[in-house]
């Protein structure tokens, strides 16, 4: 299932330039404008790529870490760590 | 009538353009070749009007309003929006209206309910491949969007069946005009999964068997089996498959095909062996 507004935010931030810059310097300011569960906001402000992977479309998750000024190298480090993390939840049923 | 004059397929990795400077000297070759290949056959054919096959990229649709199918109704498109392709040559594309509306015509006869939008970005789906192609003056273009990126998708076999009620349209069209087809995107490959990066190179060239074959029904049982087994990305071949029954079914012959991992794809060129009107 996918989580509206954190998909929402990540769809914004990649269809406008000026939205991304905005993030990229008030990332707070911009948090604001979206009802983010308390949870959810959390896991955005920690860069948390795990969280949000398992609530938001593949595509949009590297599209927002991109704009987001992650460098690729840390992107697909911490995917993988995605996949181990779901793998070991199927494993413990 | 309207007849059918080429049916083609590319691979449409955006770090053919954002990262070109990382790609191997030698996956340039094969890739520029390919390319140029499609190209010049599309040249050759001389059509009037291209449709392309391709998936919205998260420009035109979101998860509040996402179309199985959109036909582009638009006299005008807008270019792609992705700031690395701000060298792409084109800011607005022609459209066709009243092909696109025959289209759409057609497949409500034929029970299928396409959204329509008179207003489209063609994203980079659309536009690497027509642009490193070469293809240049654009002819009018009629887009077709698939949802390929947002499960729930198309079937499979709703794909094929798209593409052969396309032939039907282009073919009952009541102008005289010169039709190809361009169907985007796959072959292997993961975006923003776990597996991203990783292509499956194996299934690539079986999936290019099956097409080369061209039997219908063992192409969509391969499809219906192994998609859901492999990279995100490769949902994209739906839109090879609906091409594959635009064109006949008649199988195709494969341009080229290169593993390149510098802009994480299999990249896969073919153009169809066309059906006789």
């Amino acid at each position: 299932m996918r989580d509206y507004w954190l998909s929402k935010l990540f769809f914004d931030l990649q269809s406008s330039p000026s939205a991304a810059a905005e993030y990229r310097t008030d990332r707070r300011k911009v948090l604001d404008r979206y009802p983010l569960k308390p949870e959810v906001r959390a896991a955005v402000e920690r860069d948390d790529v795990v969280f949000c992977s398992q609530r938001v479309n593949p595509y949009l998750l590297r599209f927002y870490f991109f704009v987001a000024g992650m460098s690729e190298a840390d992107f697909l480090r911490k995917v993988k760590v995605a996949g181990a993390d779901a793998a070991a939840r199927s494993s413990h049923g | 009538m309207a007849r059918i004059v080429g049916v083609y397929a590319s691979s449409h990795a955006p770090l053919i353009v954002r990262n070109w400077s990382g790609v191997t000297p030698a996956n340039k070759v094969a890739l520029t070749s390919a390319l140029t290949e499609i190209g010049r056959r599309y040249k050759s054919a001389r059509p009037d009007v291209l449709i392309v096959i391709s998936p919205d990229h998260w420009v035109n649709f979101f998860i509040d309003n996402l179309p199985g199918i959109c036909v582009g109704m638009g006299e005008e498109h807008e270019g792609p929006a992705e700031p690395w392709m701000k060298e792409f040559p084109h800011r607005k594309i022609a459209g066709h209206p009243k092909l696109a509306n025959h289209i759409v015509q057609t497949a409500l006869e034929r029970d299928f309910e396409p959204a329509i939008s008179y207003h489209l970005t063609l994203d980079h789906g659309f536009c690497i491949p027509i642009w490193k192609a070469g293809i240049d003056p654009l002819p009018p273009i009629v887009p077709i969007i698939f949802n390929d990126l947002e499960p729930p998708f198309p079937t499979v076999r709703r794909c094929l069946a798209w593409g052969s009620m396309l032939r039907e349209a282009i073919e009952s069209y009541p102008e005289d005009i010169r039709v190809a087809i361009l169907a985007t995107g796959g072959l292997s490959h993961s975006i923003g999964e776990p597996t991203m990066g990783e292509i499956d190179e194996p299934f690539d060239h079986e999936c290019i068997r099956y097409f080369e074959k061209g039997d219908e029904r063992a192409l969509v049982e391969f499809l219906n089996e192994r998609l859901p087994t492999i990279g995100n990305g490769a949902a994209e071949i739906r839109n090879w498959v609906a091409a594959h029954g635009a064109a006949g079914k008649r199988g195709f012959e494969l341009i080229g095909y290169c593993n390149v991992p510098e802009v994480y794809v299999g990249c896969g060129f073919a153009a169809w062996n066309l059906a006789a009107s």
